[in-house]
């Protein structure tokens, strides 16, 4: 039988700790902890712990990253505005105009705030400190999703009645675009700016059925792609159209799927299941869950990572 | 039967109640009322249940816990108008059985 040395081209590395040195699939010891590891490469993703909110909400309004995150409005209504450093919530300036169900997009330092409570068509902007008026959309409604920046975003869908009406903004100004084919509310949204977004679940029109589909746009048009594994409503998600997660359900779920562009895969749930969360982040590789309901109000917030390179201990 | 899980009463601090290697290796469920599960006859559980302070339950004293906690969440929602148990986003809570 041959040996590892001459399977692999070198002897067992004896190493203090987790070798940095290692290749795919190189065994090492760990003579501080005194196991033997290896690594290996994989796109699994879990949840931790992040700071808690202040105040506990749902149907709040998000942007930014996993370790800068912006947190605005929801119900009870509320105007107040959290920033997340990665570790903690701190409050700061509030909305110009207390809401819930207000759509996000953008940075944690340049954030856009639109629609809410009551067909709101009102949208300020975020300058990093406080939220300036800047030009309605077309069409005021609330629960209404999106993704990009404060300079170029995608709005999609939204109640109340059912929408199906998709907005640009550049920066000034609000444009109508395509429709959605389906219009639905309670959705969840993804995009990086105005030339691509994914509307994922929600409640559809007609029937007033929560559904699993997914619609793509490629900045004329709305594609039906493939559909989530589960029906969803009120719950989030973040990304990009081609790396987005989608998590929460109604009633409360802790289930979570990653999307790659083709196709929506079960991945870890949330260690505390939950509806009407807001979610933050640019792509399926890190991002934020946060509060909602489970049913009563959490503070809580979970963060999404996903890793690339594992260390695995052998002698666990 | 041996039991598959274990539970716990914790409060969520925040960042680093649940870190990112614990996540990998051990899966977490968080119920109503700082419960948590985690698996049974396992070091990262038990690690993680001292690291916390957890107040460790057994599965009926922890079902009493979430009982409680959903019994009052579902007094709250009967005691809510027809008009605001009719929103379809407001379904009553549901009652929620611990795994052995």
């Amino acid at each position: 039988m041959a040996t590892y040395k001459q399977n692999v081209g070198t002897t067992v590395v004896n190493y203090a700790g987790n070798y940095p040195g290692a290749v795919e699939g190189e065994l090492w010891y760990d003579s501080t902890n005194k196991d033997f590891k290896y690594q290996f490469s994989t796109a699994v993703g879990v949840w931790s712990s992040g700071g808690n909110v202040n105040t506990a909400r749902i149907n709040s309004g998000a942007a930014g990253t996993k370790s800068a995150a912006l947190l605005f409005g929801g119900t009870p209504t509320t105007a107040k505005t959290e920033s997340y450093n990665g570790t903690s919530w701190t409050e700061v300036n509030d909305l110009g105009t207390a809401r819930y169900g207000v759509g996000g997009s953008g940075l944690q330092t340049a954030a856009l705030a639109f629609g809410g409570t009551g067909n709101s068509a009102l949208t300020e902007l975020w300058s990093g400190t406080n939220w300036t008026e800047v030009n309605d959309l077309n069409t005021g409604r609330q629960q209404i999703k999106a993704g990009g920046t404060s300079t170029s975003t995608l709005a999609f869908s939204g109640w109340s009645p059912y929408f199906a009406v998709t907005e640009s903004w550049n920066g000034t100004n609000w444009t109508e675009v395509n429709d959605l084919n389906e219009a639905r509310y309670y959705a969840a949204g993804a995009g990086a700016d105005n030339t691509e977004g994914l509307c994922f679940g929600g409640i559809d029109q007609p029937g007033g059925s929560k559904v699993a589909n997914t619609e793509s746009y490629n900045g004329t048009n709305w594609t039906e792609v493939n559909n989530l594994n589960a029906t969803r409503q009120a719950f989030s998600g973040f990304g990009s159209a081609t790396s987005a997660l989608a998590f929460g359900n109604e009633p409360v779920s802790a289930a979570t799927e990653l999307w790659n562009g083709t196709n929506w895969t079960e991945v870890a749930d949330l260690a505390t299941a939950r509806k009407e969360l807001a979610g933050a982040g640019t792509s399926n590789a890190g991002g934020l869950a946060i509060s909602g309901a489970a049913p009563s109000y959490t503070t809580a917030t979970e963060e999404w990572s996903s890793t690339t390179n594992t260390v695995k201990t052998l002698t666990d | 039967m041996a039991k598959t899980y274990q539970y716990c009463v914790a409060e969520n601090w925040g960042k680093g109640f649940i870190d990112h290697d614990e996540s990998h290796r051990i899966t977490f469920k968080g119920y109503p009322g700082n419960v948590w599960q985690v698996p049974a006859y396992n070091k990262h559980g038990n690690l993680w249940i001292a690291k916390v302070a957890g107040t460790v339950k057994t599965k009926d004293e922890a079902q009493a816990i979430v009982n409680a906690e959903v019994q009052a969440a579902q007094a709250t929602w009967d005691a809510q108008t027809d008009e605001e148990k009719a929103d379809p986003m407001n379904t009553r809570p549901s009652d929620i059985t611990l795994e052995e």
